[in-house]
């Protein structure tokens, strides 16, 4: 108790509830993007680093359909996200389908190539230069009790509820979703079953596609916050999945916010206390966390003990 | 049927994801070639400028690691991927559109050697730079540009073991004092300490609180230093200096929400901004929605890019600190014949802030390089000599001259030059000060 009194004393109050806010509003953001990770792998036990490729699209594509095609910002929106379920559907179909019953290394590689070659892509379209989204939320706030919070941010954590809201029932509710759990646990019991493998892997990566572009519009929002490197924003995303449990998409919400915070409270108190750490603790710091939650679990806070690591 | 669809469309898509793998980076590589003459004939204009060396015919360089005995091969190491492409991009096309000005209206280096790029990606990342660096030392004389502060770290003992010459796109006041470094402008320090003493020169700023945001890396490091040259000078303090990660592929995202709880609670009220531009953007955002606090950021150079000009809060509250003119100054002498080069072999090229610094250094070792066809060694060390051969650098107005010689000798400008965000002009930006020098920038040792 005494240790944390000089900790506590130095930051006001509202500055501590203000980056608290911030970092869960980091965290949501995070967690869109872990949910992407999270359906592939539940469907097809792939760990799919290409996500960022549809992040990276996703943002792109909002500011084409904005600005440079001028259709409203929302219609934007769920074109974009319908762009990135096209785009999983289609590098399913011509990519990933082809190495299923490959090695997972073989499989995982393909995806990490993917981001990079996403990557290239779209800078030859759109260039290496900042663009600017123009979006309607950036610099709108509301005050409650001296904490702001942005709309930009409020947009954020609202998805990512409904996201999650969504993915809870899809597969509780949905037969494509209790095909996804079957195809995943046993794929040919699942066949047996009359489940068809193909179906459920393209669905589950033009989910990822679609939600995953949604987390790109999120990071977009802002003064010419559009580059080429959103794409690896989704590598800072991958501990929340891992920690919360790779199959489990409540636990990739908590495990977002959980990073978003720790990365938000690391960065507010480093300048202070942790000089002895080095430059850039707080870029660290999730990952530390990442392994104390894994030592304590191995299978993360909300995942299967059956799920087969890589 | 299927499968010959599934075919095709998996060669369609092949051949898109080839492209846009190839767009990225060696299109560059052939502009050089693939450049158009310009109007005039350029044989003549080679003919008449070989002043100079009338009196004096020098004997001819002897081919050797770089040059063929007709086209000298100059490295770039810069990130034409990655997040601060946005900076290599143009630079690399300044120094391609002078060196396409050199060959096509000059006839080359001397009249006589054409030069050609070869560009490496280095993804700003210093183990990267390192390996294409080995790639290709072998093949170049020299380097005209090297990008960021943590590359040409990680490079300069190379640099120095293989006797080669390297021009670093980053000011830091370090680089003064290498004879292995081609530095041209006022280093960042010095960006900074003019700023500082221009911003409290105007009567309204006395007395503000002064803090600094800078990136943690030697690059954020430059800026302070300049920054706390400046304070011990005016006697004022430095009331906050908050740090942020340095963009790198593992950085995650930045809100700069704690950065600035600390800049508001230290009561900012002038902050010195270090960062390069994939933060700015970010920074003015969380400025804009931080509803009552809106300090004044004064930025160094590489925080800025022409779409910043459209953001209201830094329209009303930012400075960039840089040097030169306004973009189609034409009292400036030099500024005529940049935009006459950018509009004739860089047409599709906006202007830009970096596309000016790669003109400016494919201007320097351009002069360097005719120092060494004229001593008549064109070799690693012979460059080296050149650049201790030459009495001074000069930009005709577009930078302040710089004065070389050995490296110990060497004075680089003490003028800097203030704009703030204009969408209405070139660039974005428009001067309100030009070649400011603060009264102790005589005063400060580059090591």
């Amino acid at each position: 108790m005494n240790a944390l009194a000089p900790v506590l004393a130095s930051v006001s109050g509202t500055d501590f509830i203000q980056n608290l806010v911030s970092g869960l509003a980091l965290g949501s953001k995070y967690a869109l993007i872990a949910l992407g990770f999270v359906v592939v792998f539940r469907a097809t036990g792939v760990i799919n680093f290409a996500n960022g490729a549809f992040v990276l699209v996703g943002a792109y594509m909002t500011y084409q359909f904005f600005q440079t095609w001028e259709i409203n910002f929302y219609l934007s929106i769920l074109l974009a996200m319908a762009f990135g379920f096209l785009l999983g559907v289609v590098l399913e179909a011509l990519v990933l389908r082809r190495l299923v019953g490959e090695a997972p290394f073989t499989v995982i590689m393909v995806t990490i190539g993917l981001l990079f070659v996403m990557d290239n892509v779209v800078t030859a379209v759109w260039g290496a230069t900042n663009l600017d989204l123009g979006d309607p939320w950036t610099g709108n706030v509301v005050e409650v009790g001296g904490v702001r919070m942005s709309h930009r941010d409020l947009w954020a954590m609202a998805f990512t509820a409904t996201v999650l809201a969504a993915f809870l029932a899809f597969f509780r509710f949905s037969s494509m979703g209790l095909a996804m759990r079957a195809t995943a646990a046993d794929p040919e019991a699942a066949l047996a079953q009359g489940i068809s493998a193909r179906a459920v892997y393209r669905v589950a990566w033009g989910i990822a596609g679609l939600v995953a572009a949604l987390a790109g519009l999120t990071f977009a929002t802002g003064n010419a916050n559009i580059q080429p490197t959103l794409g690896l924003i989704a590598l800072a995303a991958f501990p929340a999945m891992i920690l919360g449990g790779m199959d489990s998409p409540l636990g990739a919400v908590i495990g977002g916010i959980i990073i978003g915070l720790v990365q938000q409270m690391t960065e507010l108190y480093a300048f202070e206390y942790l000089e002895w750490a080095g430059r850039n603790p707080q870029t660290v710091a999730p990952y530390v966390v990442m392994i104390i939650i894994l030592l304590v679990r191995p299978y993360g806070l909300f995942g299967t003990p059956e799920v087969r690591r890589v | 049927m299927d499968k010959r669809w599934r075919r095709l469309l998996a060669a369609f898509l092949a051949s898109m994801l080839l492209l846009g793998a190839c767009g990225g980076r060696d299109d560059d590589n052939d502009n050089g070639d693939a450049a158009p003459p310009a109007d005039d004939t350029p044989t003549d204009t080679a003919d008449d400028d070989d002043d100079g060396n009338d009196d004096e015919p020098p004997g001819d360089p002897e081919p050797g690691p770089g040059f063929d005995g007709e086209t000298i091969r100059l490295g770039v190491l810069t990130p034409t991927s990655g997040v601060v492409a946005i900076i290599g991009e143009p630079l690399t096309a300044g120094n391609q559109a002078y060196f396409d000005y050199v060959n096509e209206e000059l006839g080359g280096i001397a009249g006589q050697y054409r030069v050609e790029l070869v560009i490496e990606d280095t993804a700003y990342d210093p183990s990267t730079a390192t390996q294409r660096y080995a790639a290709v030392r072998d093949d170049v004389v020299a380097f005209v540009q090297i990008l960021g502060t943590p590359v040409v770290n990680a490079l300069l003992a190379d640099l120095i073991d293989d006797d080669l010459v390297g021009g670093p796109a980053t000011l830091d006041s370090a680089w003064v004092r290498q004879p292995n470094l081609m530095a041209i402008g006022g280093p960042y320090q010095t960006q900074a300490f003019n700023a500082i003493d221009w911003w409290y020169s105007q009567d309204e700023n006395e007395g503000t609180v002064l803090c600094t945001l800078a990136s943690d890396d030697e690059y954020g490091d430059t800026g302070v230093e300049g920054v706390e040259f400046a304070a011990d000078n005016l006697g004022i303090d430095i009331a906050v200096q908050a740090e942020f990660p340095a963009p790198s592929p593992t950085r995650a995202a930045q809100t700069f929400e704690s950065q600035i709880s600390q800049l508001q609670g230290g009561g900012c009220e002038v902050i010195f901004f270090v960062a390069t531009a994939s933060d700015t953007g970010q920074v003015a955002t969380a400025l804009s929605e931080n509803t009552g606090y809106n300090p004044t950021v004064i930025g160094q150079s590489p925080s800025w890019l022409g779409p910043f000009a459209g953001i209201p809060y830094l329209q009303e509250n930012f400075y960039l600190a840089s040097e030169g003119a306004e973009y189609g100054d034409e009292s400036v002498p030099g500024m005529a014949e940049l935009v006459r080069i950018k509009d004739t072999y860089a047409p599709d090229q906006a202007p830009d802030l970096y596309f000016n610094f790669g003109y400016l250094q494919a201007m320097a070792m351009t002069q360097i390089l005719e120092q060494a066809v004229a001593n008549g060694d064109l070799s690693r060390e012979g460059i080296i000599q050149a650049m201790a051969d030459v009495d001074e650098l000069t930009f005709d107005g577009l930078s302040g001259d710089y004065g070389y010689g050995p490296a110990e000798d060497r004075v680089p400008p003490l003028v800097s030059s203030i704009f703030r965000p204009n969408p209405d002009v070139p660039m974005g930006l428009e001067a309100v000060e030009r070649d400011w020098e603060a009264p102790f920038a005589g005063d400060y040792v580059y090591e």
